[in-house]
């Protein structure tokens, strides 16, 4: 039972210093944007996860478009599937795909390096010479993980629609202004929405709780590796449970359609 | 002037020391001895707002540390150069990006007269010529002296705290780091607390000492009454 109240104290103290990191981030963020620290970060966040989210990319638009090729043919209804392809991915894989593996590099990226400048007295540091840690470090991040993240989603589910074409062409033998036609058809308003909404959530969470962690490290190597593993956990759980409660609100609040 | 009045520290439910009552008078050097796991590093967490005391009051100046607000302590440590341990300098920036990083972000001066500024503190530490190296090139003691000049960057800092400055260092660098310490205190006036383990890196640097035993300070004074304590704790110590 102590065991218990302890754990929950330690739940309600780690909820409250989450969220007072998150009010003041954006505090700063309005008030005192750090223009040269912000573009660094959105390099290292969003120009150098690149290369991955573009890869997982393309293999999931491959992969969907066979998948779906396969079960739509039986039916002779691979007419739809560039209109399948396209709603599974802006609305549901690209976002969810892109941020997991960004939150394998992102989350994990951030909460090590956070973690080894707790460890080393580096943010005893900044706190010493005045300088608010949130402002100079966890603010520029969420920011860039804000604007980055649905400009790299976006760009992915474009090159996973190519990559759907291609096997839908090649495998399917459907014709491209075919594909493209039912691509057209996907690109609603509604999904559109959700395309932009949801990576901008999800990059939220996965620097958010990098910073958290990070922030909170424990010293030595195995304290930052413990606060590392748990913050690239907790970034995963907790972008499948917003995308669940994303689509949720979208699809009951707001009548969105398929 | 630096004033601990029946001053208790302590992290959650851990007291670390208690009723601590320590003076360091302005312009003087107070060295804090005592074994490891003391209290002493704590003692500067207290100086610094880092942490606030269960118990007494932290006076630096006649300002009651424990009461400042957060924007408040952002200001007050602006007058307070603090060395840490390993050095703490920020591995993702140059030794001159390091000195010059509190003048960027708490002034408006323009680039080259912060650099000018720069290459002065790296001349008085005697390392000017890694101005543009990072610091995981430099050695132990080099780290030392970049954290010594960034911590002396703004014009007129009040206090200076070292935690353990020559620890890990070779009797040489150590010698010089003291005598770093000395030359800092001498020509710019400022109080300091140095917290050490090692008597004679602090009868190099220090005016005062105070003794940290079982989370209280058993022994203050000045190096002669240091010497003649019969206290059991201080003869072990002094001995060693």
């Amino acid at each position: 039972m102590e065991y218990l109240r302890k754990k929950m104290l330690d739940l309600l103290q780690s909820m409250g210093d989450f969220s007072l990191m998150v009010a003041k981030s954006f505090r700063y963020m309005a008030t005192h944007f750090r223009t040269g620290d912000t573009l660094i970060q959105m390099d290292r966040i969003g120009v150098g996860s690149i290369p991955i989210v573009f890869l997982a990319s393309i293999f999931a638009g491959l992969d969907m478009a066979l998948q779906f090729e396969v079960v739509m043919a039986p039916y002779g209804a691979r007419a739809l599937l560039g209109k399948v392809v396209t709603t599974s991915i802006i609305r549901d894989m690209g976002p969810v795909l892109a941020s997991l593996v960004m939150s394998a590099r992102v989350t994990a990226g951030i909460s090590s390096e956070l973690g080894m400048m707790n460890s080393t007295q580096q943010i005893d540091a900044l706190r010493v010479m005045g300088i608010d840690p949130v402002d100079r470090l966890v603010a520029p991040r969420i920011f860039s993980g804000i604007v980055m993240m649905p400009i790299l989603s976006v760009s992915g589910d474009f090159l996973a629609l190519l990559a759907g074409l291609g096997i839908s062409m090649t495998v399917g033998h459907v014709p491209a202004p075919l594909f493209w036609s039912g691509v057209r058809d996907a690109l609603t308003a509604e999904n559109l929405t959700d395309a932009f909404l949801k990576p901008l959530f999800f990059g939220f969470i996965l620097t958010s709780i990098g910073c958290h962690y990070g922030m909170k490290s424990a010293s030595g190597a195995f304290g930052v590796g413990k606060s590392t593993t748990k913050a690239v956990v907790a970034a995963a759980i907790w972008i499948l449970v917003a995308n669940f409660l994303l689509s949720k609100l979208l699809i009951n609040v707001w009548g969105l359609t398929g | 002037m630096i004033q601990f009045e029946s001053v208790s520290l302590g992290y959650g439910d851990r007291v670390v020391v208690s009723d601590i009552n320590i003076r360091v008078p302005d312009g003087k050097t107070m060295v804090i001895l005592g074994d490891s796991g003391s209290g002493k590093s704590t003692l500067l967490k207290g100086v610094l707002g880092i942490l606030q005391p269960v118990s007494g009051q932290i006076l630096v100046d006649g300002e009651n540390v424990g009461t400042l607000e957060e924007e408040e302590l952002l200001r007050y440590r602006q007058r307070i150069g603090m060395v840490f341990q390993e050095g703490a300098l920020f591995d993702s920036l140059t030794v001159g990006e390091n000195v010059g990083f509190w003048l960027w972000e708490h002034t408006d001066w323009p680039d080259d007269k912060i650099e000018e500024r720069v290459r002065t503190l790296l001349r008085f530490v005697s390392l000017e010529e890694v101005i543009d190296q990072r610091p995981d090139a430099l050695s132990g003691g080099m780290k030392r002296r970049v954290a010594i000049a960034r911590a002396m960057a703004p014009q007129d800092p009040r206090v200076m705290l070292y935690d353990e400055p020559t620890t890990g260092l070779d009797p040489f660098t150590s010698r010089s780091i003291c005598d770093l310490v000395r030359q800092v205190q001498s020509e710019f006036r400022v109080m300091s607390l140095v917290v050490t383990h090692d008597l004679h890196d602090a009868f190099r640097v220090g005016d005062l000492f105070a003794f940290i035993h079982d989370a209280k300070v058993i022994l203050t004074g000045d190096r002669g009454t240091i010497e003649q304590s019969t206290d059991p704790f201080v003869r072990t110590f002094l001995s060693t």
